[in-house]
């Protein structure tokens, strides 16, 4: 499969604080990339530096194998940040000029538009938009000339419920004809339900890349307690299946890959000669597995 | 270039302040004119309108160029507000999204400013026509001391450049427009007046602006050098050190936006 986008040790400061670290992963082609993190994790800066309004300290990115940039962000349908279009202008003549800069996509204006459910106000001046109608307007014209990557800064921002669906929906199915995307978001549920690959920021650093199955496993921990602490620590450290082993207070916790069973490291202790005193298995959500990685 | 000014042309064409602050060049220009020619706005005695004199063939020029030199600071308002508008909407940083570089950003404004310039001044040019041709003036005395209609291209493009350059560098509507008055009417005829005050050189008129004021100088200054007789006074200096002007601004604005976030 062809790489879309190589990012190779970028970073990033703003006078004392670092927002992007060294930061390297790849994005597939026909994923949905998600980059997820807590607010001020980098994530605009990452998407601001890889659509050239931002300059990098170091490091660098490449798209489509190394496509001269600007021709390549032609090739893009983005939305950073907030939604940018001149006030004065109507939805259509707003899209006119991103047509142009783009140079394809001119015939596109109204199917875009209705895909958005801006039709009806399409000659409607920009500033006369809600918030949740300009964010869709966003969306609009990312799909102008149907890009073969898109790039979205959290892009149900502003968006209600139905609305949020919507989007989520139409992410799958671009996703499905095969297009590439690339969403950042602090809203792990998101990322969860329409993402296949994700890159977990933290203050700049990258903590996590790969597969959302991988990387966001939910594993099984269990907790477990005997007379002689050091021994059962020392045993279970030996067992296979066990990737952790912690003290915490006066219990042992355990983090086990999917096929171990509470049953078998109570087998497994007792042909060690320990007796358990305490066995429970704690399922853990992705939730606490995103705060543990976010937070310290 | 030409397809960079098209899509500068989407952006303005509906855009209401881009059509009052062009209406206001295009109507007061020739009716402040119009009013000097016909008297009703007057200077000295109303016998002799010392300020009427200068709307035939050769005069009109220097003289209607002189006039424009003022109203081009409703186009110089125009430059800054469509300029900052990028920053305001945060377009700029859309444009380059969409796939401008930040160089084809830039030329696609320096383009915008040497098309207004060329507008203005063929607008003067045509206006100019009208008051020779009616003041008795016949086609062939056109060429007459035609280069006042160059200087006025050079003024305009220096006074424009000098806007977008402030633009880009102040990136604030309000904040651009109030600098731009304070320096083209009380700092620079400050630091001139200090830099001549005991110089034999007169610097001081070399200063940003000054340089291309100097090329179009109040009407009744040349009318009367001419009536003392006098040389007029050369004006290659001028010309050379106001395209240097132009040439910074350009060079200046330039640097500051490769070098910047967006």
């Amino acid at each position: 499969m062809q790489t879309i986008l190589s990012i190779n040790n970028l970073t990033k400061s703003y006078g004392p604080v670092q927002a992007l670290k060294n930061v390297s992963f790849e994005v597939p082609e026909g994923c949905v990339f998600g980059i997820l993190g807590p607010n001020g994790s980098g994530k605009t800066t990452l998407l601001g530096t890889i659509l050239n309004v931002l300059n990098a300290d170091a490091g660098s990115f490449q798209w489509f194998g190394g496509m001269q940039q600007d021709a390549a962000r032609r090739q893009i349908g983005s939305l950073l940040e907030t939604p940018n279009f001149y006030h004065y202008l109507s939805a259509m003549g707003n899209l006119e000029v991103n047509a142009a800069i783009k140079q394809r996509g001119k015939d596109d204006k109204l199917r875009v538009l209705e895909k958005m459910g801006l039709l009806q106000r399409k000659d409607s001046k920009f500033q006369t938009y809600s918030l949740g109608m300009k964010q869709r307007l966003a969306i609009a014209a990312a799909l102008l000339g149907n890009p073969k990557v898109l790039v979205f800064d959290e892009p149900t921002n502003g968006l209600d419920p139905a609305g949020i669906a919507e989007v989520r929906e139409m992410i799958r199915m671009l996703n499905k004809e095969g297009i590439t995307i690339i969403m950042a978001s602090h809203l792990l549920d998101e990322v969860e339900k329409v993402c296949t690959h994700v890159a977990i920021l933290k203050k700049g650093d990258l903590l996590l890349s790969g597969p959302v199955d991988e990387v966001l496993r939910s594993e099984d921990q269990v907790e477990v307690k005997a007379a002689d602490m050091q021994l059962l620590e020392g045993v279970l450290a030996t067992m296979p299946g066990i990737t952790k082993v912690q003290v915490a207070n006066d219990l042992i916790q355990v983090t086990c890959s999917e096929n171990v069973t509470t049953q078998g490291i109570n087998e497994y202790c007792v042909s060690k000669g320990i007796i358990l005193s305490h066995l429970l298995l704690k399922k853990k959500s992705l939730e606490t597995k995103f705060m543990e990685l976010t937070n310290n | 270039m030409r397809s960079l000014l098209a899509i500068e042309w989407l952006k303005i064409k509906r855009y209401r302040t881009f059509w009052i602050l062009i209406g206001f060049f295009i109507v007061l220009l020739p009716l402040w004119n119009y009013e000097i020619s016909s008297g009703m706005i007057s200077m000295g005695n109303s016998s002799i309108n010392l300020l009427s004199q200068a709307y035939a063939f050769p005069e009109v020029w220097g003289n209607l160029g002189f006039w424009a030199s003022i109203f081009v600071v409703f186009l110089s308002i125009l430059v800054i507000i469509l300029t900052t508008n990028e920053y305001n909407f945060r377009t700029n940083r859309q444009n380059v999204i969409d796939g401008w570089s930040r160089m084809q950003f830039y030329h696609a404004k320096v383009g915008m400013v040497i098309a207004l310039s060329l507008a203005a001044t063929l607008f003067l040019f045509l206006v100019g026509l009208i008051f020779g041709l009616a003041n008795g003036g016949s086609i062939t005395d056109v060429v007459d001391k035609f280069e006042q209609v160059g200087y006025f291209f050079l003024l305009s493009v220096d006074y424009l450049g000098f806007a977008l350059f402030l633009s880009l560098w102040i990136k604030r509507s309000g904040l651009a427009i109030g600098l731009f008055f304070l320096y083209s009417i009380i700092i620079e005829s400050i630091l001139k007046g200090l830099i001549n005050w005991k110089m034999d050189m007169k610097l001081g008129n070399y200063l940003p602006l000054q340089s291309s004021d100097e090329l179009l100088p109040f009407p009744l200054v040349s009318l009367m050098k001419h009536i003392a007789k006098q040389p007029d006074a050369s004006m290659g200096p001028y010309v050379i050190v106001t395209i240097a002007w132009i040439l910074i601004y350009y060079f200046a604005g330039r640097m500051m936006l490769q070098r910047s976030d967006w």
